[in-house]
């Protein structure tokens, strides 16, 4: 059996503030497919959730990037959106002001009336929030706050679950989702994740830690250092990390170069 | 003839006039150079206008002033109650209140050009002796020819008596208005007003409250949200005269494109006047590069044991937020909108009337600058 390709990123070069971060990246995602991104602190991988996900700022100097067959660096943040790509942040934003279930709705409205599907009603809509309030163990309380405004650092992690698991993405990029979350959080957020695996989805998990792949078990593991992915193995190559260090990967790639 | 405006509209000495006018003296310039002729007060309201101030909960308590004198035959004043007297004396339309009455009186100001550019000046004054009132002002116009009215309003708030004031000024690009408010609350007495400014070629507010009884109290809200080449100055001018007085000033500004905002707020607590409490905040947003906001808040203190805050900015749309907003599919002129009206929400929080205070979010809503 042949798995589409769903995300291609060919030797990707980008640079943030003048300064070069991806630095001929390459990596291909098939559907159905959980890939885990490890490395360490300030190697790129927000760069590149951030690049996918289309913030400005973030300007790509060479390379490619194809997602179902479309090129997906000519698209707007939100049209990237509506095409199924999801970024989890490492640091989810407040937003004052401004009512989450309304902006909940209003995303999700948006995103299919771009994909030219029926909007929502309140009833409609309310109905599917209860649903994955449930997954996550969310409190009702925080949807008729501001958008992440004074949650907990946890609340906001989950948050982006929830949003996630609103919004069914066809591609979701999770940075750092289980940074901050208690042992049971940790727990909700990877059963989350796992009631989504399908087939037709794909996961990029950014972490720096094996326990969320002991929940999420990934089908491949990479490490991204310095801007390049530099290994690729399968689950217990996390492992492998988290016994040695990144420090093992250099001595392997100066071995294998000698 | 620009000094001729600037001393009509100004107050004070020649230096105090030039100085309230810094920010604004090229606009009024460029109004004066303009030979105005009297406006028609007699002229016809078109029906898309009549329906921006015929609300079903106004009806029977409504003044219409047609470029600045009463219409008869607009206004509806059948059903306004025992408590209110209305009536002109001297060239002043004047609205009195003795108890408390029940709905808001709505006072709508018109500005319906000529063919050629003309003006129009009205004089108004509000008394309340005792009871809780509640009041509507509408600024509204027609394009066309520019028109420049100037509205001179003194309010007068006996011992207790309390009054909501909703004024939106909601104006074309070609009419020009300079309003002076007068207030004068007396002890105990409490105003809260909420001003709504959309638009206008110039528009100025001058506003002058006199706390002038113990334990008289302002609230006052404010927004501008400015777009294409509107220009907007407002001056908040309070003073603290008695005892244990109070003021909460809550302002906001928006400009877009081309437009200008100015917020000046001072707020003077005099001697004799101890245990005031004062507090100013104004917070402005710049949504392009040739937009311009400039704020002033100015505070002076001759009394004791006094009680005071006040902060003033001005900064643009957090982009970690509209990114945030855009990569969860909202389209980038909606989540601008989102995150403006977000900033003015609070503003409109002080109107009490539901129903009226979704009218206002509506329609600044859409008045809200939200180009890309
Ligand atoms: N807006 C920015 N301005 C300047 N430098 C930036 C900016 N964004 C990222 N960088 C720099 O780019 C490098 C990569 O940052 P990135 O956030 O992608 O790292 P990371 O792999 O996600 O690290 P961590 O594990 O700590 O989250 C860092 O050196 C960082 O300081
Ligand atoms: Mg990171």
């Amino acid at each position: 059996m042949m798995e589409t390709t769903m995300l291609k990123i060919e030797n990707l070069h980008a640079r943030v503030a003048g300064k070069e971060i991806l630095k001929g990246l390459s990596l291909e995602v098939k559907a159905g497919e959980v890939h885990a991104i490890m490395g360490p602190n300030g190697a790129g991988k927000s760069t590149l959730g951030n690049v996918l996900a289309g913030r400005d700022g973030y300007e790509v100097t060479q390379g490619s990037v194809s997602y179902d067959g479309k090129n997906l660096l000519e698209l707007p943040p939100e049209a990237r959106a509506a095409a199924g790509v999801f970024l989890a942040f490492q640091y989810p934003v407040e937003i004052p002001g401004v009512n989450n279930t309304y902006f909940l709705r209003t995303a999700l409205n948006a995103q299919r009336k771009a994909r030219g599907e029926a909007e929502l009603d309140s009833m409609q809509f309310l109905k599917r929030v209860r649903e994955k309030l449930a997954v996550l163990h969310l409190k009702d309380e925080l949807l008729h706050r501001a958008v992440n405004e004074g949650f907990s650092g946890g609340e906001k992690k989950r948050n982006e679950i929830f949003q996630m698991a609103l919004l069914e993405p066809t591609l979701a990029i999770l940075d750092e989702t289980d940074s901050g979350l208690d042992i049971d959080a940790l727990k909700m957020v990877a059963d989350g994740v796992n009631a989504m695996r399908s087939s037709e989805r794909a996961f990029l998990v950014i972490t720096h830690y094996q326990r969320l792949l002991d929940y999420i078990v990934p089908d491949v593991v990479h490490v991204l250092a310095d801007g390049r992915i530099v290994e690729s193995g399968d689950a217990s190559l996390a492992q492998k990390l988290e016994d040695h260090g990144y420090a093992w990967i250099a001595e392997r790639k100066l071995a294998g170069a000698a | 003839m620009s000094a001729a405006l600037i001393e009509e509209f100004g107050r004070g000495d020649a230096r105090e006039r030039e100085e309230s006018w810094r920010y604004s003296k090229t606009a009024l310039r460029a109004l004066s150079q303009q030979d105005f002729v009297a406006a028609d007060t007699d002229a016809e309201l078109p029906e898309t206008l009549r329906a921006q101030f015929d609300w079903m909960q106004t009806r029977g308590r409504r003044v219409v002033l047609v470029n600045g004198a009463v219409s008869e035959r607009y206004s509806d004043f059948a059903d306004v109650g025992a408590m209110v007297t209305v009536g002109e004396t001297g060239g002043t339309y004047a609205v009195r209140i003795d108890g408390g009455i029940d709905g808001p009186v709505h006072v709508v100001y018109v500005s319906v050009p000529s063919a050629q550019p003309s003006r129009w000046r009205a004089s108004t004054s509000m008394v309340v002796v005792n009871g809780s009132a509640r009041m509507i002002e509408q600024h509204l116009g027609v394009d066309g020819a520019g028109v420049l009215g100037s509205v001179r309003r003194r309010i007068d708030l006996g011992e207790g008596a309390r009054l909501e004031l909703v004024s939106v000024c909601d104006l074309p690009e070609s009419a020009s208005l300079y309003r002076l408010l007068d207030v004068h609350l007396g002890a105990k007495a409490t105003l809260r007003a909420t001003h709504v400014l959309l638009g206008g070629r110039l528009q100025r507010l001058d506003m002058q409250v006199e706390l002038a009884g113990e334990q008289a109290r302002l609230e006052s809200r404010g927004v501008f949200a400015l777009r294409g080449r509107a220009h907007v100055d407002t001056h908040l001018d309070v003073r603290h005269v008695a005892r244990d007085t109070a003021c909460d000033i809550l302002w906001r500004g928006v400009a877009d494109q081309r437009a200008r905002g100015i917020f000046h707020g001072a707020i003077t607590v005099a001697a004799g006047a101890d245990g005031s409490d004062a507090k100013l905040s104004n917070k402005n947003l710049l949504l392009s590069a040739q937009a311009e906001i400039d704020t002033q808040p100015v505070l002076e203190i001759h009394a004791d044991e006094v009680k005071a805050a006040h902060g003033a900015t001005v900064g643009q749309l957090d982009e970690r937020a509209l990114f945030y907003l855009r990569s969860r599919g909202i389209p980038l002129a909606e989540a601008r909108r989102m995150m403006v009206t977000a900033f003015c929400r609070e503003v409109l929080d002080g109107v009490a009337d539901p129903d009226l205070r979704e009218r206002l979010a509506q329609r600044m809503h859409a008045a809200l600058p939200v180009e890309e």
